[in-house]
């Protein structure tokens, strides 16, 4: 970097680099050090004499002047002193070294030298608390190194661990940037599996790529990667510390799965009696009291689901059955919760959000009408691996032999529906809930409209919207898209889903043609509004990281440094500093794993630079010029 | 034709009590919330939007407005806070300065220290000449209330009450002229042949005492308060205009009269306290913002029924100068009240409500006469 650093300053006059900076560049430069100094003036921090002998005894330097600042500058007459001395280089050190630029330039030039060979050292700018420090300053424009390219002192005890948290989309980029560089990262996840929303989803906007097809790869990585470790079912207890020097304490909740031992292959579950609704589903499907999230879970281990498993309930009185079955004997179940203590340089938080509850605004008739169903419960109906195997289907009631209670379920078979209403701005730009805009709701609800009239081409489909934001790369076409292949867009926001004679109407206004309309339809998609994830509260207690008016991590700079906070350290990764959709998201990442790196690679990133080794200019001094 | 924009209509709306209305984004959650919204009239979401346009000559030919109740369940609802029901009531008392050729109206609106000076002034002018009149043309004798040689007598009062009362009602009539000129006459409103006019008109009446569509809001409370204010001023109103004499006579009492009056009173009382209280504690969302001149109206009206109490008890217990002197004061409320508040300010609404409605089913009569004469347009057929 030093080398580079010199060709660029003296590239004209030597190409090859040099690796030894010594008597060639000694033999060609004669340097003349002017200190111009304010006298008696009491503010400056440092010895002037003993710098200015440690500067005449730097490579190169054949003359040492200090002058009082206040000295009328002659050019004619520095001229001649630089004749005299033979001097090609004049570095001036001084508070303000500039003012005084254009006297020495002028001088350089009339005793027949470059102009421009006027290096400054200026206190002022790069400080000069110390006579070491003043030194290094003196020392770097001698060399003609920028200060800021001098090696520093590796910071002792700073670790290059990162700890990132949330294992959605944004915390897997974030990490496999890092490890892929070389540094160790910790992960830490709450739910079972990492891959977060994004893992649920079923295509992409606008592109309408398959979002498993993007993500697993990615998901995989990370399981595969040497430099990761991943803590699932885990979460953060407590922070203390500082950049460089985090002590995070870890909670990690027992999966009562040795991890190690676990194949996959399924026979837990298929003995296990416990039946229970699917977090990673949104609760349209079921799984079993011991289970994988889903079959691409990374890591691809099953775990307990403890509020629900038999064993646990009864305190290991009952059932056991998992266990018993296992081959590999990979079940533990008296397995315990263990606190984990890691200690990590920079922390990166990605903990993404959650929906807003649509239950909040009653009139829209969710849980009570059966088939109106959220963005996120849709994502999953419609998805291959869902409950249907991706037919998009009404639900249909069923007789639960247990509880003896009729339940809406989704079956494969059911009956299919003839027209589909989206409703836009559910919780969101709304002040009674939230006064933001969630930003990715317009273009999902375009991406149900489209997989909608794909699989089921002779259902009418209808989006009551207010506004289209149609804002990013592709979206506008992806828009005009879905306008062409027969969706019946709406301008208005829809006030209520009733229902009439057990058919459901959506009733709005159409500001377009000033008209009330009620529109017959047999499923609702609720297109509801993004807000922190659930636990954002206590994580920015923990952390001391500021959040917004609407719950939001704060950015330290929303244009400058949007991946920042105020804290040194610990970095923003997706949704989490505010809505946004996938691109968005991994480019946050990205963007927070450069910053993890900086302070990572380059512990000379760090702005305090009170300790500057001078041992290598000291070597080339000749003697070690301690004051 | 094209329709010129007022760009100070906003500012010149937030003066009679629409502030909230350019928040609005217009989604038109309102209007699908509404119980009184139709096909025909989307409001409010619609003159919000003439609002925040400019669009004064649609806002000014409107009548959605009267068609609002204000049961407020568009502002609990409303995404933005735009209060649209509070801009309608804004609207409402734009479109009565408007109505009003006099001028009157929108200055007392605009500007609550002239509304305060005119019913001082008022007062002040009525308890003068109701003391110079007792003086010099009375009997001169302020402790006497009822009977031959009253203070104010009673048939002169009489006089007083339907004098005032026909100019007011010429006052509001032209008024409503002009609402009928606006609403009616312009180049957007179909044009109305007379046999409508008369075949509709029993729906004046029906409105007018029933009030059946603000009994349709959601909140029925609204209607049953606003009937007892309402039948109890009529009651009053009527037992003034006709039987003042009973009401002021002497110790031979005329029961029924009585009965009749007391029940007004006590429905005006307790009606204008709570109607006072609700807005003090902002109960229900159309109490939630009060313009200066419902304070006034509210404050008046309650001062007028307290009076009325004071002296018609003085008077039974036997106190004549009391009665009196509180019945000059009592005057000097309900001048000012009924010569601001009928023709001018809130109480006009007693005859554009019911107008509105009649001229919108007028409206609407017309479109399915024309729709008829025009015939169905006929549907495509599918090529064979």
């Amino acid at each position: 970097m030093r080398e580079n650093v010199k060709q660029t300053r003296e590239g004209s006059v030597k190409s090859e680099p040099d690796t030894t900076v010594g008597e060639s560049d000694a033999a060609s430069l004669l340097i003349g050090v002017y200190f111009l100094h304010t006298a008696g003036d009491g503010s400056s921090s440092f010895d002037l004499g003993c710098v200015a002998k440690y500067a005449a005894r730097l490579p190169g330097v054949s003359l040492v002047r200090t002058l009082p600042s206040t000295t009328a500058l002659d050019p004619e007459k520095l001229a001649r002193e630089i004749r005299k001395e033979m001097l090609n280089t004049i570095v001036l050190a001084s508070e303000q070294p500039g003012f005084f630029k254009p006297a020495f330039s002028r001088a350089l030039t009339l005793a027949g030298g470059d102009g421009g060979q006027v290096r400054l050292a200026s206190f002022g700018e790069l400080g000069s608390i110390s006579t070491d420090r003043a030194k290094a300053v003196v020392a770097s424009a001698v060399e003609g190194v920028p200060f800021d390219s001098t090696p520093a002192k590796a910071k002792s005890g700073f670790s290059t661990a990162t700890l990132v948290i949330g294992g959605g989309v944004a915390g897997i980029q974030a990490a496999l940037e890092i490890a892929e560089s070389g540094h160790k990262v910790y992960i830490v996840e709450r739910t079972g599996t990492i891959g977060g929303r994004m893992a649920m989803f079923d295509k992409t906007f606008p592109t309408l790529d398959c979002a498993a097809c993007i993500l697993t790869p990615k998901m995989v990585a990370v399981g595969q990667s040497a430099n990761i470790e991943l803590l699932v079912m885990s979460e953060v207890e407590d922070v203390s510390g500082s950049v460089g020097a985090f002590k995070v304490k870890v909670l990690k909740h027992a999966t009562r799965v040795d991890a190690s031992a676990c194949v996959a292959c399924g026979d837990c579950a298929h003995f296990c009696p416990v039946t229970t609704s699917s977090e990673f589903d949104m609760g349209i499907a079921t799984h079993k009291g011991i289970f994988i999230p889903f079959p691409q879970a990374v890591p691809n281990t099953y775990m307990i689901d403890e509020a629900h498993c038999t064993w646990v309930l009864s305190d290991g009185k009952k059932c056991g059955a998992c266990a018993k079955k296992c081959t590999k004997g990979a079940v533990h179940l008296d397995a315990k919760d263990e606190t984990v203590e890691l200690e990590v340089g920079n922390i990166i938080v990605a903990t993404g959000y959650d929906t807003l509850d649509p239950r909040r605004i009653e009139r829209y008739g969710y849980g009570t009408y059966p088939n109106v169903l959220t963005s996120l419960e849709f994502e999953r109906l419609t998805n291959a691996s869902g409950p249907t195997g991706g037919k998009i289907v009404l639900k249909t009631k069923k007789l639960n032999k247990k509880t003896k209670t009729d339940e809406w379920v989704f079956e494969p078979d059911g009956p299919k529906p003839k027209a589909v209403a989206i409703v836009h701005c559910v919780g969101s730009r709304d002040q009674n809930y939230n006064s933001y805009c969630s930003r990715v709701c317009c273009m999902y609800s375009l991406k149900f409209a489209h997989l909608v009239r794909e699989k089921l081409p002779e259902a009418k489909c209808y989006e009551y919207y207010i506004d289209m934001r149609a804002f990013g790369k592709g979206y506008e076409e992806f828009y005009e898209r879905i306008r062409e292949e027969g969706v019946f867009l709406v301008r208005g926001r829809s006030e209520a889903v009733v229902e009439h004679n057990s058919q459901l109407y959506v009733r709005g206004a159409d500001i377009v043609a000033d008209k009330l309309i009620e529109t017959p339809v047999d499923m609702v998609l609720l297109s509801v509004g993004l807000q922190p994830s659930h636990g954002s509260v206590e994580l920015a207690e923990k952390l001391c990281i500021p959040r917004d008016a609407d719950g939001w991590f704060q950015e330290f700079n929303y244009n400058a440094e949007p991946n920042s906070t105020g804290r040194d350290g610990i970095f923003l990764a997706g949704v989490c500093q505010g809505p946004k959709d996938i691109p968005d998201t991994v480019a946050q990442a990205s963007a927070a794993a450069a910053s993890a790196l900086r302070s990572i690679v380059g512990a000379k990133s760090d702005k305090e630079r009170g300790n500057i080794p001078l041992a290598p200019v000291d070597e080339k001094a000749g003697s070690p010029a301690r004051s | 034709m094209a329709v010129r924009a007022n760009p100070d209509l906003i500012e010149e709306l937030e003066h009679f009590g629409a502030h909230d209305a350019m928040k609005c984004y217009q989604c038109g959650n309102c209007t699908a919330a509404c119980s009184h919204a139709e096909d025909a009239s989307t409001y409010p979401r619609r003159s919000i939007h003439y609002l925040q346009m400019g669009l004064e000559k649609p806002l000014r030919s409107t009548l959605d407005p009267w068609l609002c109740y204000y049961c407020g369940k568009c502002s609990e609802q409303c995404p933005r806070g735009a209060e649209p029901g509070e801009t309608m009531m804004g609207i409402r008392r734009w479109l009565t300065a408007e109505y009003d050729f006099t001028g009157i109206a929108r200055r007392l609106y605009r500007s609550w220290t002239t509304e305060l000076a005119a019913v001082l002034a008022l007062a002040l002018l009525t308890g003068i000449g109701f003391f110079a009149f007792g003086f010099l043309r009375g009997g001169g004798n302020l402790s006497v209330y009822d009977g031959p040689g009253a203070f104010l007598p009673a048939h002169s009062v009489h006089i007083f009450d339907w004098t005032m009362g026909i100019t007011l009602a010429i006052l509001l009539n032209y008024n409503c002229v002009r609402m009928w000129q606006f609403t009616m006459r312009n180049e957007n409103a179909l044009p109305v042949r007379p046999g409508l006019y008369l075949r509709h008109l029993l729906l004046l009446p029906e409105h007018f005492f029933t009030q059946k569509r603000l009994r349709a809001c959601e909140n029925k409370t609204p209607w049953v308060t606003h009937m007892v204010l309402m039948f109890s001023y009529l009651t009053m109103l009527a037992l003034i205009m006709l039987f003042l004499k009973d009401m002021q006579s002497g110790p031979q009492v005329n029961w029924y009269v009585h009965f009749f009056g007391y029940l007004s009173a006590i429905g005006l009382v307790t009606t204008s306290i709570l109607a006072i209280r609700g807005r003090i504690k902002k109960t229900e969302p159309y109490q939630q913002h009060s313009h200066e001149s419902d304070w006034m109206f509210l404050g008046l009206l309650l001062f007028v029924s307290v009076t009325g109490v004071v002296q018609h008890v003085a008077h039974r217990l036997g106190m004549p100068m009391t009665a009196n002197i509180v019945y000059v004061i009592h005057l000097m409320g309900v001048v000012p009240m009924l010569v601001l508040e009928v023709p001018f300010s809130k109480w006009s609404h007693l005859a554009y409500r019911p107008l509105a409605i009649y001229f919108s089913a007028l409206q609407q009569a017309a479109r399915a006469e024309g729709a008829v004469s025009l015939g169905e347009p006929s549907k495509p057929q599918p090529a064979a």
